[in-house]
């Protein structure tokens, strides 16, 4: 039932989840992360396509090492990006930071589809794969994965996580115990937005085409869909809501259009039945402190 | 001493203040919260505010701090003015402060509270701490070091592991300072310490804040409600009323002007 490609797209999902929770973690709710997905993934498809240098191989097949210099650059660009907006709407509180990241995902969405380069409503087509089929996929999302993860977990142990802990706690307070607010809040989005634009990078080649719907206002419900499923106490919480809210529809489609009323429901009855998210603090505990930071002495 | 709130109160000559206040205002809409107060305070003393309700005394901590933007005057701090610092820069500087309504990030354990004030002691980058580098673990240890002598001096390491919203209050008074004097303050700025303790924690308060003065080489300034402690406890003392500085000097001058009697007992006395 579950292919190849549906586990990649559980764990683009799950990137993507993260992507939304790092923000959180500082109190700011973002919903930004589709533009920095959607950038990261045009410029993949776009130096794929365009620029012979990098897809140079014997086989015919993209290079891996090009592949992960997209990767890598997709991550950066978004990043410079963020720095650059983030100045800007940080100043933001709330819900206008939320609407104010909409507009960014907006305005992206309609730069992409103006863009020359990059094909309009169409998009780009045939961007080259580095792997045969669609497994080859899972190894660097997973990798993608498990470094989002594991410096999520870090974060939690170091200066900057305890900022943002404390920011989420009471940003005036946290000001007055001589935490650079803005600086802290622009990290964590930064990061956010390094995350979504190279999971943008891997997904442009995984998707084999690309166009300025794949950075879209859906998506950055979607995204918070995984982060409210889930849970936004853990790392853990973004992940399972993305691996499952990904499945889910796929996993339904024997049953036809009513998936999507299910689908409809789940989102509906999660924060119903589970209001902290399915990865709560209290389980969090039960399972040992994984996803938290552990005491010490 | 107990002049108007007008006139510089540090005549030339004198050693330099820690910090000192000159004509702060503060207006809300058409309320006048603050009246050029002007007062100076000199390293290492026990500095009181008094006042009645509603006489501007956590606004003027809030403007001191930086939370809350001055209409009129100057924050000086060492004669360099820094009115229109941030309150973490401020902070940088070396001003704490605890809060009326206790504002702890209550979600956080009480060990956390205090490992988030001392984020820059000793100071790591971004990048030892996601590698887990040997200097990053070396300033970790230094932090859990310093947060565990803190807890200890304050009676609070038996509650490390405990979150901070569930802890008694007289406890959240105690961790709130801690958490203060975790980012080496050389001012502690305590508004209402002793609001809300029972009358046993109010009586260790003042032995308290005398100890913290002497172990931390502390200058404090203490907004209290409660007379007798604030008596006993300041150096000097200000008395605000109706956003207006009334009295300054020491209590046993404060407590004979007729100003702050009047104000205390009501225009007829």
């Amino acid at each position: 039932m579950i292919d190849h490609g549906l586990l990649v797209q559980m764990l683009i999902g799950a990137l993507l989840g993260i992507s939304v929770y790092l923000p959180l973690m500082a109190g700011q709710l973002s919903l930004a992360t589709p533009a920095f997905y959607a950038v990261g993934g045009t410029l993949a498809a776009l130096l794929s396509t365009r620029w012979a240098a990098l897809g140079a191989s014997a086989d015919g097949r993209f290079p891996l090492p090009s592949f992960l210099l997209e990767v890598l650059l997709g991550g950066v660009l978004a990043g410079l990006l963020a720095l650059l907006v983030g100045r800007l709407v940080l100043r933001l509180q709330g819900i206008y930071l939320a609407i104010a990241t909409i507009a960014l995902v907006e305005i992206v969405r309609v730069a992409i589809l103006n863009l020359p380069l990059a094909g309009g409503a169409i998009g780009i087509f045939a961007i080259p794969q580095p792997f045969a089929n669609a497994a080859g996929y899972l190894l660097p999302a997973l990798a993608l994965l498990a470094l989002a993860a594991w410096s999520c977990q870090r974060l939690e142990s170091m200066p900057l996580g305890r900022a943002m802990a404390a920011i989420r706690a009471d940003e005036l307070a946290a000001r007055c115990m001589g935490i650079d607010t803005t600086a802290t809040k622009l990290s964590a989005f930064v990061l956010s937005a390094v995350l979504a634009g190279s999971t943008g990078a891997l997904a442009a080649h995984f998707l084999n085409t690309w166009n300025a719907r794949q950075g879209s206002f859906d998506v950055s419900i979607t995204t918070l869909a995984f982060v409210i499923l889930g849970g936004s106490r853990s790392w853990l919480g973004p992940v399972m809501g993305g691996l499952l809210l990904t499945a889910l529809p796929e996993l339904l489609r024997p049953v036809g259009d009513v998936r999507l009323v299910l689908f409809g429901l789940v989102i509906l009855l999660g924060p119903v039945l589970f209001p902290q998210g399915l990865i709560t603090p209290a389980l969090l505990e039960r399972i040992g402190g994984f996803g938290r930071q552990e005491a010490q002495g | 001493m107990n002049g108007t709130s007008a006139g510089p109160t540090v005549p030339p000559g004198q050693p330099t203040a820690l910090l000192e206040v000159k004509d702060l205002s503060c207006r809300f809409g058409g309320l006048l919260a603050l009246d050029r107060v002007s007062f100076a305070l000199q390293p290492g003393e026990i500095f009181g505010v008094m006042g009645p309700n509603g006489a501007g005394k956590t606004t003027l901590f809030n403007l001191i701090t930086g939370v809350t933007p001055a209409s009129g005057g100057a924050v000086c701090w060492r004669d360099e003015p820094i009115t229109s610092l941030p309150p973490d820069r401020r902070n940088r500087l070396g001003m704490a402060r605890t809060f009326q309504n206790l504002r702890l990030f209550e979600g956080l354990s009480v060990l956390e509270n205090l490992l988030v004030a001392l984020q820059r002691q000793p100071r790591s980058s971004t990048l030892a701490g996601l590698l887990n580098s040997p200097v990053h673990r070396r300033a970790e240890a230094q932090r859990f070091e310093r947060a565990w002598q803190l807890l200890e001096e304050l009676r609070l390491d038996g509650l490390a592991e405990r979150q901070a919203g569930g802890l008694a209050y007289g406890d959240r008074r105690r961790l709130e300072i801690a958490r203060a004097l975790a980012t080496r303050p050389t001012l502690l700025l305590l508004d209402e310490p002793a609001a809300g303790l029972n009358p046993t924690e109010k009586e260790g308060l003042a032995e308290l804040i005398e100890a913290l003065r002497s172990r931390h080489r502390l200058t404090l300034l203490v907004i209290e409600h409660h007379v007798p402690l604030l008596m006993r406890l300041c150096d000097r003392m200000a008395v605000l009323d109706f956003g207006v500085r009334i009295a300054l000097g020491t209590p046993e001058q404060v407590r004979r002007d007729p100003k702050v009697i009047e104000a205390y007992l009501g225009g007829a006395a």
